[in-house]
C-alpha cells in the first residue's frame, strides 16, 4: 500500500526530490567553481530540465498504469486526490517547467542573472502547482497556491537592479496576497456554512440546497474573485501587464504557462467539486452567468488593450489575459456538457502553454545582453537578418492567433465547438470576433519582422546564441505542430482526465 | 441566561473591539512605531479570541510567534532604519499636537472613512450571514457548536492531529516554507555579477576592487553593496 501511493505520487515526489538535490548540488559546487560561475548555472539548467523530464516521464508512466485499479489510492484522501485529472496536470506542469528552465538556461547567463536560486524557485514553485492540481481539501488548495505564488513572486523580483522588476514584483505580491486573502475569506465562510473542509464534503452539503443560503453564495463570490485574480481575468488583471513586463522573461514564461495552468486546475477542481451540482451550475441560480460575463469582459478588454501596446512583451501579457477569457468559455460550457467542455479546457491549456512558452522563448532569442527585444521596432527586419528566430516566433504567434495547422487552432476549435454544442451562440460569436481582433496584433509582429526595416540610426537587437533556448523552441515547435496536425490522441487524454468530474 | 454566557459574550466583544481598534490604529498611524504597537494590540486580542474558542495552544503560539517574534522584528527594522523611518517628515515630527496641513488631513480623513466603511460593511455582511445561518437545510450549526471534549485544543490533541490525520498538509507545508526561504534569499541577497561588472566599469579598477568583483557572493553588509542598494 505504501508502494501504491508512492507510485501515484511519483511525479510530485520526483520534482520535489530533484529540487532539494539540485539545491544541495548548487551549494556544494559553488565553493569549487567560483571562477566559472556561468558553467555551473547552466549545468543547473540542464539538471532542472532533466528533473522536469523525469517528472513528465513519471506522470506518463502513472497515466499508462491503471490508476483506478491501484489499491490504497485514496490513502491520502481527502488531502490529496490522485486521479487522471491530477496526472494530466502533472504532465502539463512538468512540460511547462521544462521549457521554462531551458529558456532560463539561455537567458540568465546572457543577462548576468545566473544565480542558482532561480532553478530552486522554479522547481519548488512547480511542486506547489502540482500540489494545487492534486489538492482535494481547502487546506491543501491554499498550501499549494501559496507555494506556487511565492515562488513566482520571487522569480519576478529576480533582477535586483531593475526598478521595473521590483515594481512588477511588488504589485504582483500585494495583489496576489490580496487575492489569497479573499480566497481564504471565502474558504472560511464555506467551512462555516458546511462544516467541511474537504471539497467533496462541501459539494455534498451544497448539493442539498446550498444556493439558497446567502452564506454559501457570498463564499462562492469571494472564491470566484480570488480565482479570477489568480488566473488574471478582467477586472482583476491589473497586476498582470506590469508583472509580466518587469519580470525576467523566463519568469514571465513561467507565469504565463505553469502558474496559469495551476490556477485553472484549482478553478476546475474547486468549482466542479464544490459547486458541481445541478442548481449551482444552472444559468438562473448558479455561477455560470457570472463566469460568462467575466469571460466576455476579459476577452474584449484584453484584446482591445493588447492591440495598442508598443511593447511585444506587454502585448503577450495582454494576450495571456485574453486566453484566460477563451478558457473560461470552456468552463462555462461545462454547464451543459460536462466532460466534453472541461476536456476542451484541458486541451486548450496544453496548446496555449506550448505556444505562449515558445513565443516568450523566441522573444528571448531575438535579444541579447543590453538590448533585449522589447518593442515592435526592436523586431524590425529580423526576418531577413536572422531567419530561424523569426520563423520560430512566427509559428508560435500563428498558433496563439489560432490559425491552422498549429496547436492553437484546434484548441480554439474545440472550445468554441463545445460552447456551440451547449447553446452559447452569443458567447461563441463574441469569442470568435475577439480572436479576429487578436489576429491583428499577432500578425503585426510578423509584419514588423518581415516587412519593415529598422529605422536609420536605431540600434538593432542582435539575437543571442544559446543551445538551451534553441532546444526550448524546438521542443515547443514540435509540440505545436504535433498538436496541430494530430490532436486526437491528446484530446482523448484530456477527455479521460476531465471525465472524473462525471456528468452530473 | 446564565452568568457564564454573559461573561463569555462580554469577553468576546471586548477582545473583538480591541482587535478592531488595534487594526484600525495600524492602518491610520503615521508613526510606524505606533502602527507596530497597534499591530501588537491586534495580535494580542486575536490570541484572546483563540482562547475563547478552546484553542489554548494556538493562542500561545500566536503570542510567541506573532507578538514575540514578528512584531519585535518589525520594531527592530523600524529602529534600525532610524529616525527617518519613524517620522513621516521633519516638519511633521510632532503630529499629535500640531494641526496637520489640510491636504494631509483630508488624506487621513479619507483613509479613516474608507477603513470605517469597509469595517462597518463587513460587520453588516457578517451579521446578515449569521442571521441567515439557520435557514440552511442541513444546518451544521449544532454540530459545530456542540460541547468540545475537555482536551480539545490541548497540545497533545493538537500534536496527535498534526502527525496523524493531518500529516499530509503538515508535510506539504514544508514545501511552502522552503520556497519562502529560498525566495527571501533570492530577493534579498546582495549583488549579481551584473552589478559588479557595472560597478567595475564605472571606475576605480584597483586590485582590491577587482578581487572583490570576482567573488560573486559578496556579503550584503559590505559598504559597497549598501551603496548599490540605495
Amino acid at each position: 500500500m505504501a508502494f501504491a501511493f508512492a507510485f501515484l505520487l511519483s511525479p510530485l515526489l520526483v520534482v520535489a526530490g530533484g529540487a532539494l538535490l539540485l539545491m544541495l548540488a548548487e551549494a556544494f559546487t559553488s565553493k569549487r567553481g567560483r571562477g566559472d560561475h556561468g558553467d555551473r548555472a547552466s549545468g543547473l539548467a540542464l539538471g532542472t530540465t532533466v528533473v522536469f523530464a523525469a517528472g513528465f516521464a513519471f506522470s506518463l508512466g502513472v497515466w499508462l498504469g491503471d490508476i483506478e485499479a491501484v489499491a490504497g489510492a485514496d490513502a491520502l484522501a481527502p488531502w490529496i486526490v490522485i486521479d487522471r485529472f491530477t496526472i494530466f496536470f502533472d504532465g502539463i506542469l512538468c512540460l511547462g517547467g521544462a521549457i521554462t528552465s531551458l529558456i532560463a538556461g539561455g537567458y540568465l547567463p546572457e543577462h548576468k542573472l545566473d544565480r542558482g536560486e532561480f532553478y530552486s524557485l522554479l522547481l519548488l514553485s512547480t511542486v506547489g502547482a502540482m500540489m494545487l492540481a492534486a489538492a482535494g481539501d481547502l487546506l491543501t488548495v491554499l498550501l499549494g497556491l501559496e507555494t506556487m505564488s511565492i515562488g513566482a513572486y520571487a522569480m519576478t523580483a529576480f533582477r535586483h537592479t531593475s526598478k521595473r522588476s521590483a515594481e512588477g514584483a511588488l504589485k504582483y505580491f500585494l495583489l496576489g496576497s490580496f487575492a489569497s486573502a479573499l480566497l481564504l475569506y471565502g474558504f472560511a465562510l464555506l467551512y462555516g456554512a458546511t462544516g467541511h473542509t474537504d471539497l467533496a464534503g462541501i459539494g455534498e452539503v451544497v448539493k442539498v440546497g446550498g444556493t439558497h443560503s446567502p452564506m454559501i453564495v457570498v463564499a462562492l463570490v469571494l472564491v470566484l474573485v480570488g480565482l479570477a485574480f489568480k488566473i488574471s481575468a478582467v477586472p482583476f488583471h491589473m497586476w498582470t501587464p506590469d508583472a509580466y513586463e518587469g519580470a525576467p522573461t523566463p519568469a514571465t514564461t513561467y507565469m504565463a504557462s505553469v502558474v496559469k495552468a495551476g490556477g485553472f486546475a484549482m478553478l476546475l477542481r474547486v468549482l466542479f467539486t464544490c459547486f458541481g451540482d445541478k442548481a449551482s451550475m444552472s444559468w438562473s441560480a448558479g455561477w455560470p452567468p457570472m463566469l460568462a460575463w467575466i469571460a466576455v469582459i476579459t476577452m474584449t478588454v484584453a484584446n482591445l488593450i493588447a492591440g495598442q501596446q508598443e511593447s511585444v512583451k506587454r502585448m503577450l501579457a495582454y494576450s495571456s489575459i485574453a486566453h484566460a477569457g477563451y478558457l473560461l468559455i470552456g468552463v462555462v460550457g461545462a454547464m451543459h456538457s460536462m466532460p466534453q467542455a472541461s476536456a476542451t479546457v484541458l486541451f486548450y491549456l496544453l496548446t496555449y502553454m506550448v505556444s505562449t512558452a515558445g513565443a516568450f522563448g523566441s522573444l528571448v532569442l531575438c535579444g541579447s545582453r543590453g538590448m533585449e527585444a522589447v518593442s515592435y521596432e526592436d523586431l524590425a527586419g529580423i526576418g531577413r537578418r536572422h531567419p530561424p528566430a523569426a520563423l520560430a516566433f512566427s509559428l508560435f504567434l500563428i498558433s496563439l492567433a489560432g490559425i491552422p495547422p498549429t496547436a492553437g487552432f484546434f484548441g480554439k476549435w474545440f472550445v468554441f465547438r463545445a460552447a456551440i454544442d451547449s447553446g452559447f451562440y452569443a458567447l461563441t460569436i463574441i469569442a470568435f470576433m475577439n480572436s479576429v481582433v487578436a489576429a491583428y496584433y499577432y500578425l503585426r509582429v510578423l509584419v514588423f519582422m518581415y516587412m519593415r526595416e529598422p529605422a536609420a540610426g536605431m540600434t538593432t537587437s542582435v539575437p543571442m546564441r544559446s543551445g538551451y533556448v534553441t532546444a526550448a523552441l524546438l521542443l515547443s515547435a514540435i509540440l505545436v505542430l504535433l498538436l496541430g496536425i494530430a490532436p486526437s490522441q491528446s484530446l482523448d487524454m484530456a477527455i479521460k482526465a476531465a471525465s472524473i468530474f462525471g456528468s452530473s | 441566561m446564565n452568568t457564564d454566557f454573559v461573561i463569555g459574550q462580554a469577553y468576546f466583544w471586548i477582545c473583538a473591539a480591541v482587535a478592531l481598534a488595534g487594526a484600525f490604529m495600524t492602518v491610520i498611524a503615521k508613526n510606524p512605531i505606533r502602527g507596530a504597537m497597534g499591530l501588537l494590540l491586534m495580535v494580542l486580542a486575536v490570541a484572546g479570541l483563540f482562547l475563547a474558542l478552546h484553542a489554548q495552544f494556538l493562542a500561545a503560539i500566536q503570542l510567541i510567534v506573532y507578538a514575540g517574534a514578528i512584531v519585535v522584528l518589525f520594531i527592530f527594522v523600524i529602529m534600525i532604519l532610524g529616525p527617518s523611518a519613524s517620522l513621516p517628515s521633519p516638519t511633521e515630527s510632532d503630529d499629535s499636537h500640531a494641526s496637520p496641513p489640510p491636504s494631509r488631513g483630508l488624506g487621513l480623513g479619507t483613509r479613516t472613512f474608507g477603513a470605517a466603511l469597509f469595517a462597518i460593511s463587513s460587520l453588516a455582511a457578517m451579521w446578515f450571514l449569521i442571521r441567515a445561518m439557520p435557514a440552511l437545510p442541513a444546518s451544521p450549526k449544532e454540530r459545530l457548536l456542540a460541547d468540545t471534549p475537555a482536551d480539545f485544543g490541548s497540545i497533545e490533541k493538537f500534536g496527535s492531529i498534526l502527525f496523524g490525520p493531518a500529516l499530509v498538509p503538515f508535510e506539504l507545508s514544508s514545501a511552502l516554507l522552503m520556497v519562502a526561504i529560498v525566495g527571501a534569499v533570492a530577493v534579498a541577497r546582495g549583488r549579481t555579477r551584473a552589478d559588479l561588472v557595472v560597478r567595475n566599469d564605472k571606475g576605480r579598477t584597483n586590485p582590491q576592487n577587482a578581487a572583490a568583483a570576482t567573488g560573486p557572493a559578496a556579503t550584503p553588509t559590505s559598504p559597497t553593496s549598501q551603496e548599490a542598494h540605495s
